[in-house]
């Protein structure tokens, strides 16, 4: 049986089939790890069949949403991108190409740095602008300077990257979410009120990539 | 034995009759990737200038070019109208500037053919210069994708497509010889997953979002190499829309 891997930037998340273990790890831990067919920036080091991150999330949002019509966001290590199907079909898609800075990554290394409780800290109405993850960051050192506190600075950090990803997706009021981020519960609720948001996990791209095992197909469909 | 034919540059499409005299010189295609010369950044163009430009530029500053003939008209753009005039001041090279109106079409067996993507571009560009395609061409009765848009810095973008995908746009308004034919650019059959390309800074962006957005098609628009996330949404659009079945 084969393994399934979705080897991320930072994190990488696998699937042994023939067990049902589900493994995820920092990619840098990854040490020899391979996968049969798998996903995300690194796959290609790491297994002989690489799919490609869109179609992985929309093979899996497929597998795990039972509705017709969604939209999925995958929140990364360093980008974001989203499908969206009416009636099983494609409609829209979209992957950020610039600043990935702003993402996932950059939440962890600001919780990690002021040792934030995701789980604990209080959502803030207030935003900074995170247009650019790094000049985001240059405003929220900004305001710890002010006095303004650490874990409320980090909160409008959060506020500011979730703004950003609500516009990117077209702002709807439903929406699931995949990634490392269904973790974090500060970013959750750091949405525009009334957003229903539906974490589906990590593995999302990992079990889109159980449709390229059953079709035998590339990334190209061939 | 010295080579005695002049070497004669030319921007976008110009005139045939404008052409045909020279035809018997050393004709150079400087929209074009020409092997050995460098595309380095070099400061001499705004950043916001197209890569299409920036290599005309530097294929002229680097060949030794005795003529460069420049389609300053609407069948090339706003910015080689202004790029004949850096050519003109910063080398000694003279500068022809000509307009291609030519309405009368040469068909485009090239663009509607069962060839691969890379090659149908390669012919066509090819075409320009005199250069005859030897292969004989089998029209594709319906294509199961379509790309639009001018010929790519990066040819990689063609081999992402399956073969036989139609092309169209402002390359199909090459082969067909009128570069201005705005009609034709516009066109786009139904029903057919087209994928709507263009260079990061060209203007002819709008009309490529534009009318992905009227024919339900992807735009994407690119500044020289292919990069990651628009190689995975050209690959998933084409998948989920049957390009490939």
């Amino acid at each position: 049986m084969a393994t399934l891997a979705d080897f991320g930037t930072t994190w990488t998340k696998a699937l042994d089939l023939a067990t049902g273990e589900r493994r995820v790890l920092q990619t840098r831990d990854a040490g020899e790890l391979t996968a049969e067919v798998a996903t995300g920036h690194n796959a290609r080091q790491r297994a002989p069949r690489d799919v490609n991150e869109l179609i992985a999330l929309a093979h899996g949002a497929r597998r795990l949403i039972s509705e017709a019509d969604f939209l999925v966001l995958d929140i990364g290590s360093r980008d974001m991108k989203y499908v969206q199907m009416q009636g099983g079909e494609l409609t829209r898609m979209d992957w950020t190409t610039t600043c990935g800075a702003l993402t996932g990554f950059t939440l962890e290394l600001l919780g990690s740095y002021y040792g934030i409780d995701y789980s604990a800290a209080a959502p803030s109405p207030h935003t900074v602008p995170v247009t650019c993850g790094v000049l985001g960051m240059e405003q929220l050192f900004e305001l710890v300077a002010q006095g303004v506190g650490e874990v409320e600075a980090v909160a409008r950090f959060a506020r500011g990257i979730a703004l950003n990803a609500h516009r990117f997706i077209g702002e709807p009021a439903r929406f699931h979410l995949s990634g490392g981020m269904c973790d974090n519960r500060l970013f959750l609720q750091s949405f525009p009120e009334g957003t229903e948001i539906l974490p589906l996990g990590r593995f999302v791209l990992v079990e889109g990539l159980r449709e390229e095992i059953a079709g035998g197909a590339s990334s190209r469909g061939e | 034995m010295t080579e005695t034919r002049r070497r004669i540059g030319f921007v976008g499409l110009p005139p045939e009759e404008v052409l045909a005299p020279r035809r018997s010189e050393t004709l150079i295609d400087l929209d074009n990737l020409i092997a050995g010369v460098s595309h380095d950044r070099d400061g001499l163009l705004p950043r916001t200038t197209c890569h299409i430009l920036r290599r005309v530029l530097h294929n002229a500053r680097a060949l030794e070019l005795d003529e460069i003939v420049v389609d300053v008209g609407p069948g090339k753009c706003d910015g080689a109208r202004w790029l004949a005039h850096v050519l003109e001041e910063m080398l000694t090279v003279p500068v022809v500037r000509t307009e291609n109106r030519n309405r009368a079409g040469a068909g485009t067996p090239v663009c509607d053919s069962d060839l691969p993507l890379r090659r149908k571009f390669e012919v066509i560009l090819d075409g320009l210069v005199g250069a005859q395609h030897a292969v004989p061409l089998l029209q594709t009765p319906r294509a199961k994708a379509a790309l639009w848009g001018v010929p790519a810095a990066d040819f990689d973008l063609y081999d992402l497509f399956p073969d036989g995908t139609q092309v169209l746009g402002w390359t199909r308004c090459l082969e067909n010889r009128t570069p201005a034919d705005e009609d034709l650019e516009r066109w786009a059959p139904e029903g057919v997953p087209t994928v709507f390309f263009s260079q990061n800074f060209c203007a002819k962006a709008m009309l490529a979002q534009h009318l992905a957005r009227i024919h339900g098609g992807l735009f994407v628009d690119i500044d020289g190499a292919l990069a990651r996330p628009v190689r995975a949404k050209i690959e998933a659009f084409l998948r989920f829309n049957g390009a490939w079945d």
